[in-house]
């Protein structure tokens, strides 16, 4: 048993759970649900509904309570949960349920009880749950050996357009909306984050979270708290953002720095992923870099760009020799002007893709990817590390941008070499079993 | 998929279309997808080997696969067609095998070493296509007969 293993067991001893949330359990299918007692004004039998024609399916009809007309809706159908038919007398079994757009009455099999809990024992859902949407389950939590799916009653009235959509395809598609459905942590009111996103696909989140914070600071000084709305404001904002030696070739030092806090293996290959590469002269400066410190090993640089406009012209880039200066063994006259050897060129493999879809790839001693994943939303941001974690081997190199930082990851320790700063892959983790 | 590789299929599809159509050939945003795919309803593939693995597959609706073969015969001074009967198919799978052939000639230039198969042609409705691990590129082309959808997932040999 490892250390770890025993503080938490101590810290469950110790601690006694607060029953601090209620819920109403009901059934839907044959399987336990919850909603928040918060969200709950009444339980109710609903008969005698009203039939309302040219609505979606599992809106069942209109009822008067008490005076109040509400709507009826039946979460079987929404869920595409089995129903049973009842005869017209019958009641059905339901919640009213409080929403910001006035009260809703929910159709379920049964009602069960009302459940108190610890909060701190709800645990997030599982991606692969497959009757309900994700998007609609705030929890999972075990009571008395039941497990009961706690429904987020906000999700599921709010956004009543998104609920009516058809079925998502599986595959990115489905990714997608979940990124959409989940707002990255910005306060909310935060106009500057929200303009950022929208405008420059810029995503504030714990990767930046730092940085923006100062800059938010610096601007709204400066500017005051405007929204940003043209491409050309949130540019001016994002400016000092980029790592050093960004669409250039990295300087002597920093390409130094690099290959000196490279720590390669046995093997006689030198593999590095380098998504979002641009126009190429970061991968060329790392092919550079490495095969100065390597002359002896075979170099490849894996590199992955979704601009097609600006990978399509890497693979012949044309340096000013001042520049390249301290990689001039590397480089040759060509017909339009000094280029890389054919050495370097074909140690470097320029693709049009995306990160999010690379696999077959052998596993890397290093990843460079700097200023990338703060221009994606933040569910793939989650999905870049944990590729970026499967595919760099331990002891391997993630290179990120000089404003950006790592989440909720121990495994990986800071390196820094003055201006040059990387993350190391821990070498003796145990891998999950 | 490799930069390399994307501007002689687009340029071989553009070139052979204009040519067998002798009319206006639009290109398309060029894309990118990984998940499946719906498939308009003619779909003509071809495998590629050598240093990559791969396919190209065109995909276009049988109503334009139609005026397409038609165009493309009477062209020759043959009678056009009606219906997506042989002569149509075999004329689709000619236009695959006539892009296809000149854009591994054009990278063959480029010395990289790809091989054809003989194309094959797939006809249905509500067809989909799933390449697990590979990136298609998609290039749209608008020809005056409707839409012509050129996916083509090919990854290294490693």
């Amino acid at each position: 048993m490892t250390n770890t293993e025993i503080e938490q067991q101590t810290e469950e001893v110790v601690h006694v759970p607060v029953a601090d949330y209620k819920m109403v359990t009901f059934s839907l299918g044959g399987k336990d649900y919850g909603v928040n007692i918060m969200d709950v004004k009444e339980i109710a039998k609903f008969s005698n509904f009203t039939y309302v024609p040219n609505t979606a399916p599992y809106v069942r009809g209109v009822y008067n309570l008490r005076g109040e007309i509400i709507s009826i809706i039946d979460l079987r159908i929404m869920f595409n949960l089995p129903a049973a038919q009842k005869s017209v007398n019958q009641g059905e079994n339901g919640l009213v349920l409080r929403s910001e757009n006035g009260l809703v009455g929910v159709i379920v099999d049964s009602i069960d009880r009302v459940v108190a809990i610890s909060s701190e024992s709800i645990q997030p859902p599982h991606p692969i749950f497959g009757d309900i949407n994700i998007k609609y389950i705030s929890g999972v939590v075990e009571h008395e050996e039941r497990l009961y799916i706690i429904l987020d009653s906000k999700r599921i009235f709010w956004k009543e357009d998104e609920v009516s959509d058809a079925p998502e395809p599986p595959g990115t598609a489905a990714v997608e909306a979940q990124d959409s459905a989940v707002p990255a942590p910005v306060e909310t009111g935060d106009f500057l984050a929200e303009g950022l996103a929208v405008v420059a696909s810029f995503h504030v989140t714990g990767v930046n979270k730092v940085w923006y914070a100062q800059r938010r600071k610096d601007w709204t000084e400066q500017h005051g708290e405007t929204q940003l709305a043209e491409p050309s404001e949130a540019a001016d904002f994002l400016a000092p953002f980029y790592s050093p030696a960004t669409d250039h070739l990295w300087p002597e030092a920093y390409a130094g720095a690099f290959a000196d806090s490279l720590e390669t293996d046995t093997s006689t290959i030198v593999n590095v992923l380098n998504p979002g590469c641009g126009a190429g002269y970061e991968s060329y400066s790392i092919a550079c870099a490495l095969a100065m410190r390597y002359p002896e090993k075979q170099i490849k640089v894996w590199a992955i760009e979704n601009d097609l406009l600006k990978v399509s012209s890497a693979p012949d880039i044309v340096v000013d020799a001042e520049s390249a200066e301290h990689f001039a063994p590397f480089l040759t006259d060509g017909k339009r002007g000094r280029t890389f050897s054919p050495a370097i060129r074909d140690s470097i493999l320029f693709e049009y893709g995306d990160i999010r879809n690379v696999s077959g790839l052998p596993p890397m001693d290093a990843v460079v990817m700097r200023d990338v994943v703060s221009f994606f939303p933040e569910r793939t941001q989650e999905r870049i590390f944990e590729l970026i974690d499967e595919i760099v081997k331990p002891g391997g190199l993630v290179v990120l941008g000089s404003n950006e930082q790592p989440v909720n990851n121990d495994d990986l320790t800071e390196v820094v070499d003055e201006d040059f700063v990387a993350y190391r892959k821990r070498k003796d983790r145990q891998e999950p079993s | 998929m490799r930069v390399e590789y994307i501007n002689p299929f687009v340029e071989s599809a553009y070139n052979v279309l204009k040519e067998v159509l002798k009319s206006d050939v639009k290109r398309g945003e060029l894309f990118l997808k990984s998940t499946s795919m719906p498939v308009l309803g003619v779909a003509a593939i071809v495998g590629l080997a050598g240093d990559v693995e791969g396919r190209v597959l065109f995909d276009m609706t049988a109503d334009t696969a139609t005026k397409v073969a038609s165009a493309m015969l009477e062209s020759m001074d043959m009678e056009p067609v009606d219906s997506l009967n042989e002569m149509a198919r075999a004329t689709i799978t000619e236009l695959a095998n006539m892009i296809t052939g000149q854009a591994v000639t054009k990278l063959h230039n480029l010395n990289f070493k790809f091989d054809l198969t003989p194309p094959a042609i797939f006809t249905g409705e509500n067809m989909e296509i799933t390449n697990p691990d590979v990136e298609a590129l998609i290039v749209p082309i608008e020809v005056p007969m409707g839409k012509i959808e050129i996916n083509v997932a090919v990854r290294e040999r490693n």
